[in-house]
C-alpha cells in the first residue's frame, strides 16, 4: 500500500487531518536542508576569508615579490613596504609569551591537580578561566597605564643594570627603559595565554589514571617526580596541544599588543625597545591607509598571520584529537 | 485468520473492558495480529537473526526469552522499525501486520509507530511536565480541545495505575518522579495514542521489586485491550505474565508455544537447559 | 637496602623548590587577576555617573558620556547575535542529528574549531573586503556582520556538544510514538539541551563584548549619536581605543569607565552561563 493510501485510510478512521501528516513530511525536508546548508556555511566562511585575503594581497605581492617577507622598510610616502619588522615582532612577542607563560601555566596546573586543597580547586579554576574571559582591550589599557609605568620605573632599569656587562644579553636588554615595547607586549601576552594552557593542561592531567600515579608514589617518588616522570609523559600530546592553542592566541592577539608595543617599524636588538606586530600594525594603520599598495600590504600581512595561526591551530587540534581517541572519548 | 475488509483491520480499536473470565477468553478465536515470516537481521555484515518465524496473537502476551545476545531485543525492535534510525542495520523477510508487510521499504514509519508502541528498558520521560509527556504523542496526530485532551491524559494515567499518584502534580516535570513511576509514565504515554500492539523491551529490569510487581500487574490488565510482546531476561516474569513464550538462542528461534507448556514440558533440550538454569 | 641519604635529601629539596614555585605561580595568577579587576574598579568606578549613560562622547577638554558608544555596542552585539545564532544552531544540529560521524561533520568541526581561535582582526579584514568595499562606506551593518562571524563558531560548538549529550534513548522514545524527525529534534532534543544551548549563546555574546579589531574597519567610530545603520557607528571598544591612547585626561577617564562597563557585562554573562549549567545539572 503506498504512502497516500496509508495516510488516507489511517486518517479516515479517526479524527486526524491528512494535511497534518503531509505537513510533517515537508517540515522534515525543510529542517534537513536548512541544517545542512548552515553546516556548509562554516566551510564557506573559511573559504571566503582565505579567498578575500588572497585577493586583497595580490597587488602587494605582485609589486614586492618575495622581498616583502625580508624587507624592513615601511615607507608610505615612497610606497615601499616590507613585512619583516611586523613578522619579527609577532614571532618575538609570542616567543617571550611562551617562555614566560608555559612554566607558569604548568605550575598552576600542578598546583590545581596535586597541591590544592579540595575546596579550593573550583574557585581557583574559575578564577583562572575568568582571566580568559577578560577582553583584550582591557589588558591593553591595563598594560599601558599600570604595567608599563611599573616596568619602566622598577624592572627595566634593573634588567639593564643586571646584564650590562654580559656579552650577548647586554645587547638584548639595552636601554633606555621606555616601559612599552616588545618585552612588555610579551609579558601581557603571557598573562593572556596562561588560562588557555592551564585549563587544557589541567584537564589532561586529570585524565591520568589514579593507579598510575599511586604506583609511582608507592615507590617513594616525590610529587615532582610523579609529575615529570609519569603525568607529563602520559599527557604529552594534550599538553603540547594546549601550548599550541596558547601560541595560536598569542600570535593573533591584537588590541593588548597594540597598546603597549610602541608601534615602531624598526627591528631593534634590544627587546626593551618598541617594535610592532602584524596585528598591531594592521590595527594602527589600516583606517588611514590610502593607496592600493598601502592597503594591500596590510592585507598581505593579514594573510601571513592567518596562515601562521591556521597551521599552528590545525596542528594543535590534530594533536588534541589524537589524545581524545587515546582516552576513548571519540571513536 | 478471519476474512477482513480492507479498512477494518486498520481502524483504531476503542479500548473495551473485556471479562476476566478465563474460560470465556479461551473460547475466543485466536487471531494472529503480527506474523513473522523468515526474518533475518544484519548489523553491518554480521547476521544477528536467522530465519525467524513466529506468530504474535491478538490480545495475548507473548514473551521473548533467552540468554544475553540471543537477539530477542533485536527482534522486538524490528516490529516498529526502530532499526531504521541507524544506517548499518537492515532486515530481510516479511512481518505481516494486519495483512501488510511491515518491512516494506515504502511503509510510512511514523504511522506504523503510532499503531505499534514501545516501552524501553530505561525510563525516558521527556523534559516536560507530566501532562505534556502524555499529551505529546496524541498531539502528533490529533487536534483535540482541551477538555478532551484532559480526559485522554487522565484515562491513560489511570490505565497505567499512575493517576492517583500524580493527579495533583500534572504540571511538574516528569523527571521528578521515582524510577518506577517514570516507567509507568512511559507506559501511559505509549498507550495514550491508542496503539494496537505494545512492545515492552525489558521494562522492569531497571526497577526495584515493588515497582516491578506493579508493572507486571499492569501488563496483565493491559492485555485485555492490547496485543503485547515483551522481552525479558527474567524467566519467572515470563512465566507470570505471558500467554505464549518464544525461546531464542544465538539468533535463532528454538521453541515457541504456550507458556505453561514451554516451561513444564519443553520439546527442545536447549530450552530445557535454559529453563533449568544450566546456562544463561 | 642501602639508602644514600644524600641523594634522597637532594631529591626532597628539589621537589620542595618546584612545589614552592607552583604555589607561587598559582598565587601570581590570582594576584594578576585581582590587580587587573582592582585597577579597573578603582579607575573606572569614579567616572561612573548618570552622565555616562545620557551624554554622548565629548570633544577633548569637555564633559560628556558614552551614550552613543553604548548604544552602538548594544545594537551591533544584538545584530551579530541575531545573525550568528540561528545559523550556528542549525549547523550544530546538522552535526549532531543528521550527520553524526559523517565526513562533512568531521570537516566542519575541525574548521569550526580553527575559526573559533583565529585572530579576530582577520574577520574584520574579510568583512571589510566584502561589505565596506562593496558598499563603499563603513557601516553598522558591517560591524554587526563581523560580530556575527565571531558568534557563529561558538554557537556551532556548544550546540553540537549539548545535543550530543542528549541520550539517544530519548530520541528513540519519541520516534517510538510516531514522531517525524523534525519533532524528535525540535521538540525533544532541543528541549533537553535547552539550558546548554542558551549557555552557548551567552558565552558567544560574552566573547564579542569588547571585541575591538573587527569593528575597527567595519563600523569605525562616530563622534555623535547616530541610529543610522548604514553609516559608521560609535561603539565602546573603539572609543576606548581612541580615548585611552590620547593625551587627554578626561578622555582617559572615560576610557576606564567604558572598560569597567565592558568587563562587568562580560563577567555577568559568564557567571550567568555558569549558573544556568549548574542548576540544570543539579536538577537531573
Amino acid at each position: 500500500m503506498n504512502s497516500n493510501a496509508q495516510v488516507a485510510s489511517f486518517a479516515s478512521s479517526s479524527e486526524i487531518s491528512p494535511d497534518a501528516l503531509r505537513r510533517h513530511g515537508i517540515r522534515d525536508t525543510v529542517l534537513r536542508n536548512a541544517t545542512r546548508s548552515a553546516a556548509l556555511t562554516v566551510l564557506l566562511l573559511l573559504g571566503g576569508v582565505i579567498i578575500s585575503l588572497i585577493h586583497g594581497s595580490l597587488p602587494a605581492f605582485k609589486a614586492f615579490g618575495f622581498g616583502f617577507f625580508v624587507t624592513e622598510t615601511w615607507n608610505p610616502v615612497t610606497e615601499k613596504f616590507g613585512a619583516l619588522a611586523p613578522i619579527y615582532g609577532t614571532v618575538v612577542t609570542s616567543l617571550i609569551a611562551m617562555l614566560i607563560g608555559i612554566p607558569i601555566s604548568m605550575g598552576v596546573a600542578i598546583f590545581i591537580t596535586e597541591l590544592c586543597p579540595r575546596w579550593l580547586k573550583r574557585p581557583i579554576s574559575t578564577a583562572i578561566e575568568l582571566l580568559a574571559g577578560i577582553p583584550s582591550i582591557i589588558y591593553g589599557i591595563w598594560g599601558l597605564f599600570v604595567l608599563s609605568p611599573f616596568l619602566q620605573k622598577y624592572v627595566q632599569p634593573l634588567l639593564i643594570e643586571l646584564f650590562s656587562g654580559v656579552p650577548v644579553l647586554s645587547g638584548m636588554f639595552a636601554g633606555p627603559p621606555y616601559g612599552i615595547g616588545v618585552f612588555t607586549a610579551g609579558i601581557i601576552l603571557s598573562i593572556m595565554v596562561l588560562p588557555y594552557i592551564t585549563s587544557v593542561t589541567r584537564d589532561v592531567f586529570e585524565t591520568v589514571p589514579a593507579v598510575l600515579k599511586e604506583s609511582a608514589y608507592g615507590l617513594g617518588c616525590t610529587t615532582w617526580e610523579v609529575v615529570s616522570r609519569v603525568v607529563l609523559p602520559y599527557t604529552r600530546a594534550g599538553v603540547i596541544g594546549g601550548i599550541m592553542l596558547g601560541l595560536g592566541r598569542a600570535l593573533g592577539e591584537t588590541m593588548a599588543v597594540t597598546f603597549v608595543i610602541g608601534n615602531s617599524h624598526r627591528i631593534a636588538a634590544s627587546i626593551l625597545a618598541p617594535g610592532t606586530t602584524i596585528s598591531a600594525n594592521i590595527a594602527n594603520e589600516f583606517t588611514e591607509a590610502d593607496g592600493e599598495l598601502y592597503t594591500s600590504s596590510l592585507i598581505a600581512q593579514g594573510l601571513i598571520l592567518f596562515l601562521i595561526t591556521f597551521i599552528v591551530l590545525a596542528a594543535a587540534r590534530l594533536l588534541l584529537l589524537r589524545l581524545d581517541m587515546q582516552t576513548g572519548k571519540k571513536a | 485468520m478471519n476474512e477482513q475488509s480492507p479498512t477494518a483491520g486498520i481502524s483504531m480499536h476503542k479500548p473495551q473492558l473485556a471479562p476476566r473470565n478465563d474460560s470465556e477468553i479461551n473460547k475466543q478465536a485466536l487471531t494472529e495480529k503480527v506474523s513473522v515470516k523468515d526474518v533475518c537481521f544484519y548489523y553491518g555484515e554480521h547476521k544477528a537473526l536467522k530465519n525467524i518465524s513466529l506468530p504474535i496473537y491478538e490480545r495475548k502476551v507473548t514473551a521473548l526469552i533467552g540468554p544475553s545476545g540471543c537477539g530477542k531485543s533485536t527482534l522486538l525492535r524490528i516490529f516498529n522499525r526502530m532499526y531504521d534510525l541507524y544506517p548499518r542495520q537492515r532486515a530481510e523477510g516479511q512481518i505481516l501486520f494486519d495483512g501488510s508487510n511491515i518491512l516494506d521499504p515504502k511503509r510510512d514509519l511514523n504511522l506504523l509507530r503510532a499503531r505499534i508502541g514501545m516501552v524501553f528498558q530505561k525510563p525516558t520521560p521527556f523534559p516536560m511536565s507530566i501532562y505534556d509527556n502524555i499529551a505529546f504523542g496524541i498531539r502528533l496526530y490529533e487536534r483535540l480541545p482541551k477538555s478532551e485532551m484532559d480526559d485522554r491524559v487522565e484515562s491513560a494515567l489511570k490505565r497505567a495505575a499512575l493517576w492517583d499518584e500524580v493527579k495533583s502534580k500534572l504540571n511538574q516535570s516528569g523527571l521528578g518522579l521515582s524510577g518506577g513511576q517514570q516507567q509507568r509514565l512511559c507506559i501511559a504515554r505509549t498507550i495514550a495514542v491508542r496503539p494496537e500492539v505494545v512492545l515492552l523491551d525489558e521494562p522492569t529490569s531497571a526497577l526495584d521489586p515493588i515497582a516491578t510487581a506493579k508493572v507486571e500487574e499492569l501488563i496483565y490488565q493491559l492485555k485485555n485491550d492490547y496485543t503485547i510482546a515483551i522481552v525479558t531476561h527474567n524467566m519467572q516474569q515470563a512465566a507470570r505474565v505471558a500467554d505464549y513464550t518464544a525461546f531464542m538462542y544465538l539468533g535463532e528461534l528454538v521453541e515457541f508455544g504456550e507458556t505453561r507448556q514451554v516451561f513444564t514440558k519443553p520439546t527442545k533440550s536447549r530450552t530445557e537447559d535454559y529453563i533449568t538454569g544450566r546456562f544463561g | 637496602m642501602n639508602m644514600n641519604l644524600a641523594i634522597y635529601r637532594r631529591r626532597r629539596i628539589f621537589n620542595r623548590a618546584i612545589m614552592l614555585l607552583s604555589w607561587f605561580a598559582a598565587v601570581s595568577g590570582i594576584f594578576v587577576l585581582t590587580l587587573i579587576l582592582g585597577t579597573l574598579l578603582y579607575k573606572g568606578f569614579g567616572g561612573l555617573s548618570w552622565k555616562v549613560f545620557s551624554e554622548t562622547t565629548p570633544p577633548p577638554g569637555s564633559d560628556g558620556g558614552l551614550l552613543n558608544a553604548i548604544y552602538g555596542s548594544v545594537v551591533m552585539t544584538v545584530l551579530g547575535t541575531v545573525i550568528g545564532t540561528p545559523i550556528g544552531m542549525l549547523a550544530g544540529t546538522y552535526m549532531a542529528e543528521y550527520g553524526r560521524g559523517s565526513k562533512l561533520t568531521l570537516l566542519v568541526r575541525f574548521i569550526n574549531d580553527i575559526l573559533l581561535s583565529a585572530p579576530s582582526i582577520v574577520v574584520g579584514l574579510f568583512v571589510y573586503e566584502i561589505m565596506v568595499v562593496g558598499m563603499k562606506h563603513f557601516s553598522a551593518w558591517a560591524g554587526g556582520v563581523s560580530l556575527a562571524f565571531l558568534v557563529l563558531p561558538v554557537v556551532v560548538r556548544t550546540t553540537e556538544d549539548m545535543l550530543l549529550l542528549v541520550p539517544d534513548s530519548m530520541r528513540e522514545a519519541s520516534a517510538a510514538l510516531g514522531s517525524p524527525r523534525w519533532i524528535v529534534i525540535m521538540k525533544v532534543a532541543y528541549r533537553a539541551a535547552r539550558a546548554g544551548m542558551i549557555t552557548g549563546v551567552l558565552l558567544a555574546v560574552a566573547r564579542i563584548t569588547g571585541e575591538t579589531a573587527p569593528l575597527l574597519f567595519t563600523a569605525l567610530n562616530n563622534q555623535f549619536m547616530s541610529t543610522n545603520m548604514n553609516a559608521p557607528m560609535a561603539n565602546l571598544p573603539v572609543v576606548i581605543f581612541q580615548f585611552a591612547l590620547s593625551p587627554y585626561v578626561d578622555w582617559q577617564k572615560l576610557a576606564w569607565t567604558g572598560a569597567l562597563l565592558i568587563t562587568i557585562t562580560v563577567l555577568a554573562l559568564n557567571i550567568g552561563a555558569r549558573a544556568l549549567t549548574s542548576s540544570r545539572s543539579k536538577q537531573s
